[in-house]
């Protein structure tokens, strides 16, 4: 399986998903004008990659806004997180001081099933 | 609504009102005006008060005077949160409540018409965690937001106004002349939900509570909008401009000018007028016997009424019963379901049923669906079970029992009490179910009795009898309530609804109408105020029917007919099925032959031998016995199997009897069935008893018949279950029907010793000759005493034997004695007429009879005739001369006989060893059937009958003495042979032919239902002599 990699633009997150590591990483800012447009690409490369994900998988989210369209599909993509069989993760990244994204971050970890790693930057 | 989801409510509400530029009061008013619609007033400041903490109301104005900026984008905890919500309420409301909450939050942004992209955003990632339909929440997000209608484009969407001036893809309906403005209605497919918002300066009433302009409202079952100027929406209509299906059915049912009148005259219906075409719910109320079922039994064209006419398409489907057929369908209160069969299996072969000709994939794909589409499809492979032993539980039953008429989709359904018995749960699900059909354009008529709020208002229109079957209201629900009560003067008689709950009470239509007189000292005086006629009078008088039209030359396609042979075929499977099914009834009708075999076998095997040695067949005394039991069990296992076939498939009948099945295709599957079964179980029942008692070589021939026996009593058994309507009337039938066959058996009296008004002389009485058990009988006894492997070698030598014998020990004796005393009487002169018959006539042809034995000379011999025209005593003299003459032949022949006889016995024993022929003797006869065959135990042996001398004993060696004419097959008993067409066959074989010409008989009453006919003859010859 090859690695997923989009760059960032003004609107859109860097995304570097690499199924050798396990480490799959969504960073910047996500507020496209067509959300489920542009992650459509990455929702199918993760719903692959989850029949074959290797242990340990860590998804980190290092996002400095993402608007509401975004996490709707960030949901989504931890759905297909969870399902992944083995041992996984979310780290959640927020800076100390955006105490919304922290909350938001301890939102997403109470809908959804996954272990959820808060790290700050 | 609880708590937690009001909570939820209240936090989305913020989250939306916070987008942009915050809350303004505009919104806030209508968050308050939503939770007062839902809470009461100390609730409504409390959520309130956590609306207003979320939004940040009050505190925002402070922020503004500091001049901050409010955020422009939508914070990330905001998006999670909303998400979380959405979750949470995923898991509670159903999909239209969550439509709902969707139309909410968009009328939250019309309350200030800032639809920003924040808002947009968020409110479309609502629509899709809640899974709404992407169309549905398009049109919905236009149909609330729109300011005048002009921006609508949408099939789901109706506009009534005064001029068209709208997207011509939405559907149009121009207003009433005198009315104005413009009305519209939305309907979202994928939840069945339908909105309505206005915009005009008239005053718009929603049952009966005033509305707002602009305002979207919820336009659920059965609701009114009633507009000041007059003009009245109904659900209904408004309804079915939207379903297609509804529109294409193509349908006009009139029921004009109904009467009915019952057998004894009282009346049943009165005047009864419906008009309806596809598409509508119509209820039928009344007071218990006010003839509701008797409506829908003369609607559904069950019963004729005396007046009147009803036709569908122009067609009167009392006359025209090819051209409805398949149209209609019924479904009774009882439940119509095969027991012992699967719900699945119940409804798969009443699919066979109407769609024989379709491929077996196809049905059972279309049995699939509808299970699924009635929500049984988890069930589908549970037995139904009776009402006693439930495995599924009532709904279920009665979903099932639509299901069975659902599958036909019939144009016309007729329904009586699907709700009885259930919970209100299970009640409102199955009217659900009957409207959501009339979406696809069926027209249900529904008896119902009590309904609830909820269901009342589901129906589109009411037809309401009163006692004496007089029709006194005919339109819509909620009319009803308000026409009853604008009669009986009460007060808040505009509103049919609780203003307050939208709820309705039909109950008060059956307090108004029934409402009784009271006295002064205020009890009721069971005297009504109003009484039937007079409410039926006022209807007619408010209230002018107008028939539709009838659609004449509308085709509406039916299923094609199942063929007659696919028909049997599947009442054949359906049947043998259900019994398998039936572990108790398969078990009791295999084992009880074996057992009764046994029982009985056991019991009589009588070792009857001096030195009590081994069993010896021929020795047992009770092998006679034995043959008339076998009759009767026979007769017994054939008639319980199948006195209750009928009974039991009768309402089932009921049923199917709408799509016009072959009664011949049922009554074949019931008769293979039922013969089956007899040929088993008889089969067992000699197997079992004929080895215990060593009757040997006899197996065909006692089972045959036996099984001749079982089929003859499964027609009497059927003829009755067809005749009679309850299972005990036809088991208390038993005895009346098997007594007489016992009685007449000739097994237990011998037909020698009766009465004599039954009694014959020289033949089986005639009423014996109606008995199976007779013919059975006797041909079981002369077969077995004949044709055994020891006499079937003697019996042509015992038979010269036994007749020579018969004749030089009692009938010559019998007719010398005769003639002497006619001598005696020629000597005193004293001959009268019937001595001829008694004395000479017998005497002169027996001697004809045997003249070939005395050799006479051939002028001798032709003289006799001359000789015996006259009596003289010379004559006599030459008869009894001849007499004693044939005496001496035949005690020669006797001699000679009896000579051959030994000498075979002799060449047996040499051939096969000595002792073979009594070892066959002792293993093959039966000492006392020789005595029962032979009637050797008869006082009286010898007698005249009709001028012949007849044997009263020696019966199995005698073959019939005479016979009048070709159709003439009686004989005495026992005889060896019949004779019919100059044909002579063993008696035997003809029994076995006459009992099953009886069967045929009897299949041919129970095609035409013969019995059942006598009854009605009885009783419409009863209803003549009374009037």
């Amino acid at each position: 399986m090859d690695a997923l990699s989009i760059k960032a633009t003004e609107d859109t997150p860097n995304i570097n998903f690499d199924p050798a590591t396990g480490l799959l990483e969504i960073s910047g800012r996500s507020l496209p004008e067509d959300a489920a447009g542009f992650y459509k690409p990455v929702l199918d490369w993760l719903k692959q990659y989850a029949s074959s994900a290797k242990a340990g998988s860590a998804l980190a989210m290092k996002l400095e806004y993402f608007n509401t369209a975004s996490s709707k599909v960030i949901l989504d993509i931890f759905n297909i997180i969870e399902k992944i069989a083995t041992d996984k993760k979310v780290i959640w990244y927020f800076d100390k001081d955006d105490e919304d994204m922290q909350e938001a971050g301890e939102e997403f970890s109470e809908i959804v099933n996954i272990p959820f790693e808060y790290k700050t930057y | 609504m609880s708590e937690e989801i009001l909570k939820a409510l209240a936090q989305l509400f913020a989250i939306i009102t916070k987008q942009g530029d915050g809350v303004t009061e505009k919104q806030r008013q209508y968050v308050i005006n939503n939770f007062t619609q839902k809470l009461d007033k100390d609730s409504v400041n409390e959520y309130m008060a956590f609306y207003d903490e979320r939004v940040g109301y009050g505190k925002e104005k402070k922020q503004r005077a500091d001049g901050a900026v409010p955020t422009k984008l939508t914070s990330v905890k905001d998006s999670v949160k909303t998400l979380a919500i959405c979750k949470k309420i995923n898991e509670t409301l159903t999909q239209p409540q969550k439509f709902y909450v969707l139309q909410e939050l968009l009328e939250l942004i019309y309350a200030d018409k800032n639809y920003n992209e924040e808002r947009k955003q968020i409110i479309y990632t609502v629509s899709q965690t809640f899974n709404v339909a992407e169309e549905d929440f398009q049109v919905l997000e236009k149909f609330v937001l729109s300011e005048d209608g002009l921006d609508l484009n949408a099939e789901q969407v109706l506009i009534i106004s005064e001029e068209n001036k709208f997207h011509e893809n939405n559907k149009f309906v121009k207003l009433d002349e005198h009315c104005k403005g413009t009305y519209l209605f939305m309907r979202a497919p994928s939840v069945e939900v339908y909105l309505f918002r206005y915009f005009a300066e008239e005053e718009c009433m929603l049952n009966g509570i005033k509305l707002e302009a602009g305002d979207t409202l919820l336009f659920s079952n059965g609701s009114t909008i009633k507009l000041k100027s007059g003009a009245t929406f109904f659900y209904s209509d408004i309804v079915s401009h939207f379903l297609s299906a509804v529109q294409d059915v193509k349908l006009s049912f009139n029921a004009i000018g109904i009467e009915y009148r019952f057998f004894n005259d009282k009346i049943g219906l009165t005047d009864i007028n419906v008009s309806e075409d596809a598409g509508k719910l119509i209820g039928i109320m009344g007071a218990s016997g006010a003839g509701k079922t008797t409506l829908l039994n003369v609607l559904s064209g069950s019963e004729k009424p005396n007046k009147g006419s009803v036709c569908i398409n122009g067609l009167n489907i009392y006359e025209n019963k090819k051209g409805v057929e398949g149209l209609i369908g019924y479904i009774p209160q009882d439940d119509l379901l095969m027991e012992d069969l699967t719900v699945f299996e119940n409804l798969y072969y009443s699919a066979k049923l109407c769609f024989g000709e379709a491929s077996r994939k196809d049905i059972i794909e279309k049995v699939h669906k509808t299970l699924g589409d009635l929500g049984l499809a988890h069930i589908k492979d549970l037995k139904v079970g009776d009402v006693l032993n439930k495995s599924i539980s009532g709904g279920q039953r009665k979903r099932l029992n639509i299901a069975l008429e659902l599958i036909r989709e019939p144009a016309v359904l007729f329904v009586d009490e699907p709700t009885s018995g259930l919970s209100s749960r299970d009640s409102e699900n199955v009217i659900d179910l009957l409207k959501e059909l009339t979406y696809k354009g069926k027209l249900i008529f529904v008896v119902i009795h009590q309904p609830s709020s909820d269901i009342y208002k589901m129906f589109d229109k009411f037809i309401l009898l009163d006692t004496g079957g007089y029709q006194i209201f005919y339109g819509n629900p909620i009319e009803a309530i308000a026409y009853f009560k604008q009669m009986a003067r009460q007060a808040d008689s505009q509103s049919g609804y609780c203003v307050a709950c939208g709820n309705v009470n039909p109950e008060q239509l059956f307090d108004i109408i029934e409402e009784q007189v009271v006295n002064e000292f205020g009890e009721f005086t069971g005297k009504r105020k109003t009484n039937p006629t007079e409410w039926y009078q006022s209807f007619k008088e408010k209230f002018s029917f107008k028939p539709l039209v009838d659609l004449w030359n509308v085709h509406i396609n039916v299923p094609r007919k199942t063929s007659r042979l696919n028909q049997f075929l599947v009442f054949v499977t359906r049947d043998v099925k259900s019994k398998l099914s039936n572990t108790q009834y398969v078990a009791i009708n295999l084992l009880e032959a074996p057992l009764l075999a046994f029982l009985l076998a056991f019991i009589i095997r009588y070792n009857n031998t001096e030195a009590n040695t081994a069993y010896v067949f021929r020795k047992n005394d009770n092998i006679p016995a034995f043959i008339l039991m076998s009759i009767v069990v026979a007769l017994f296992m054939g008639l319980s199997v199948s006195a209750e076939e009928i009974i039991k498939d009768k309402k089932i009948l009921k049923r199917e009897q709408f799509l016009n099945l072959s009664r011949m295709s049922y009554l074949y599957s019931k008769v293979l069935i039922l013969f089956s079964l007899s040929a088993l179980q008889t089969a067992l029942f000699v197997v079992v008893g004929n080895s215990i008692l060593e009757i040997n070589g006899m197996f065909l021939p006692y089972w045959l018949m036996l099984f001749s026996v079982s089929c003859g009593a499964n027609m009497i058994g059927l003829n009755a279950s067809s005749t009679f309507n309850s299972a005990i009337t036809v088991y208390i039938l038993i005895p009346i029907l098997l007594i007489p066959q016992m009685i007449l058996s000739g097994a237990m009296f011998s037909f020698d010793k009766i009465n004599d008004v039954v009694k014959n002389k020289a033949n089986v009485p005639l009423l014996a000759d109606v008995m199976i058990s007779r013919w059975a009988y006797e041909g079981i006894s002369v077969h077995q005493f004949a044709e055994n492997k020891f006499n079937k070698r003697f019996f042509t030598l015992e038979q010269k034997e036994h007749i020579a014998q018969f004749n030089t020990v009692y009938g010559i004796p019998h007719l010398r004695s005769g003639l002497e005393q006619l001598g005696e009487k020629l000597v005193k002169n004293k001959i009268e007429k019937e001595d001829i018959g008694l004395y000479y006539r017998p005497a002169v042809l027996f001697v004809k009879d045997y003249a070939k034995l005395l050799k006479l000379p051939k002028h001798d011999y032709e003289k006799l005739d001359v000789i015996f025209t006259e009596i003289n005593q010379n004559n006599i003299e030459k008869l009894q001369f001849y007499l004693a003459q044939l005496d001496e032949v035949l005690n020669i022949l006797y001699n000679q006989t009896s000579i051959q006889k030994d000498k075979l016995i002799t060449a047996l024993d040499n051939k096969y060893g000595e002792g073979y022929t009594l070892k066959l003797k002792d293993e093959y006869y039966n000492e006392n059937l020789a005595e029962y065959v032979r009637n050797v135990n008869n006082a009286q042996k010898a007698d005249v009958y009709e001028g012949h001398l007849i044997p009263k004993t020696e019966y199995i060696y005698f073959a019939p003495i005479y016979s009048h004419g070709v159709l003439d097959y009686r004989t005495h008993f026992f005889s060896p042979v019949k004779v019919m067409f100059k044909h002579t066959l063993p008696t035997y074989w003809f029994n076995v032919m006459t009992i099953w010409f009886m069967v045929l008989i009897m299949f041919i009453m129970l095609y035409f239902d013969f019995y059942a006919r006598i009854f009605d003859g009885f009783k419409k010859l009863k209803k003549i002599i009374n009037s």
